[in-house]
């Protein structure tokens, strides 16, 4: 077909556009992530008992991933279209995390030299990231399909966003069941979990992102 | 094609001069900004009009951004200028008017760009010397599927079409139906029935180059 005639083809029946709504749309499909997740969790770990979460260490999980999930949130929305101003959500992701780091190695600081290998990789540091992985996989699957019908341009980078978002979901979900309770163990260990999530989806996204 | 036709000359502006003189009104705006950024708006608006000036103004510097860049493979430039044009059509609802629609076109060019590399780069290497041999054979026409009239068995092309893209073909280009009217007939919409004509119409082209003439 000549470009012309596809033009005129095109703009035939032109209607008024919608505002954009990637947000909402990103957050909805985030949701569903994060509850299949859970649902995961549940399944196959079962929650952690009711008495752990008069404690301290289930919130002090909470308040990091969720703070991650925000601004993972924001990073995605950004790279879900051709042009964004990145550099807030990138200084809030680091931000998040050296905060983490400081807090964990400020108690590894407090407790007595012969324990702190303990506090830092607790009962199950060889498991933790990959359960983080797996159950973030599903989400991640699911958010590169919505973000697949906006418009990302930089594949790669928008995968690894999309990764760390549906790690920071996943590792929620995860930090329901997961036994440990030190600040350095999730700085550490659930960092790495979200990473691995984030690598698995620059890789993922030429595949599940192309449009 | 019945529908109104109008051919809008862009203005051909020279490329560096603008910013050096920077004129007062409008400083720093690229010129190719300042063309299309108005019909944008218009067309956003659902200006059908302006939304056609638009897209012309972006097919004549998409060209020149595509020919700049495919020197080895100069018969699918119109097929990424056609293939750009849909993508801004089809991603048009999510621009986000904070920045400047010419940035906005350019990246979603830039993206289509590197992907044709990624999906011919390999091809390409394995097919390099029959592809010589082919060209001094066939004369080639930049522009796909202008010659519809030569085309012997339509019917025969388009069974080879899958179900939804022969569909919308035949109700839209054959039959003469709006888009609008195939919508509600096939209760598909306007934007995927456009989508299904132009995939189905680059496969077609496909087809005719690989029959035997």
């Amino acid at each position: 077909m000549k470009t012309d005639s596809f033009i005129a083809f095109l703009a035939k029946g032109a209607q008024v556009e919608p505002k954009p709504a990637i947000g909402p749309r990103l957050l909805g499909t985030a949701s569903l992530g994060l509850i299949v997740s859970l649902t995961l969790v549940v399944v196959v770990i079962g929650f952690l008992p009711k008495a752990t979460f008069a404690t301290l260490s289930p919130w002090m999980k909470l308040t990091y991933t969720l703070l991650l999930v925000a601004v993972a949130s924001y990073l995605t929305t950004g790279l879900s279209q051709p042009l964004a101003r990145l550099a807030w959500p990138l200084k809030g992701l680091w931000l998040t995390w050296l905060t983490m780091l400081g807090v964990g190695a400020w108690t590894l600081y407090q407790t007595p030299t012969p324990d702190r290998l303990d506090h830092l990789l607790g009962q199950t540091w060889l498991l933790c990231p990959w359960t983080v992985l797996l159950v973030s996989l599903p989400g991640l699957v699911l958010l590169q399909r919505t973000m697949r019908s906006f418009a990302p341009t930089a594949l790669k980078e928008a995968g690894f966003a999309s990764g760390l978002l549906a790690g920071a979901l996943g590792a929620t979900a995860y930090a329901l069941a997961c036994p440990e309770d030190s600040a350095a163990f999730v700085a550490i260990w659930y960092t790495l979990g979200i990473l691995l999530t984030g690598v698995v989806g620059a890789f993922a996204s030429r595949w599940l992102m192309r449009w | 094609m019945p529908s109104f036709f109008v051919q809008y000359t862009c203005n051909h502006y020279p490329a560096l001069s603008e910013f050096n003189n920077k004129p007062a009104d409008q400083p720093s705006t690229h010129p190719f900004e300042r063309e299309i950024a108005g019909l944008w708006v218009e067309a956003q608006a659902g200006d059908e009009l302006a939304y056609t000036q638009m897209l012309q103004c972006c097919a004549q510097r998409l060209r020149s951004f595509f020919t700049r860049r495919m020197n080895n493979t100069p018969e699918d430039i119109e097929d990424m200028v056609q293939e750009t044009l849909l993508a801004v059509h089809t991603r048009r609802h999510t621009y986000d008017s904070a920045f400047p629609v010419s940035a906005w076109v350019m990246a979603i060019a830039k993206y289509k760009l590197i992907d044709f590399w990624r999906r011919h780069g390999r091809r390409d290497r394995l097919h390099d010397e029959f592809d010589e041999t082919l060209l001094g054979q066939t004369d080639q026409q930049p522009s796909l599927g202008g010659n519809e009239s030569n085309v012997a068995d339509v019917d025969g092309l388009l069974s080879q079409l899958p179900e939804k893209q022969r569909q919308a073909i035949t109700l839209i280009k054959l039959v003469g139906l709006s888009v609008a009217e195939a919508a509600q007939q096939t209760g598909q919409s306007e934007s995927a029935l456009k989508v299904q004509v132009h995939r189905g119409i680059k496969q077609l082209s496909h087809l005719i180059k690989r029959q035997p003439s």
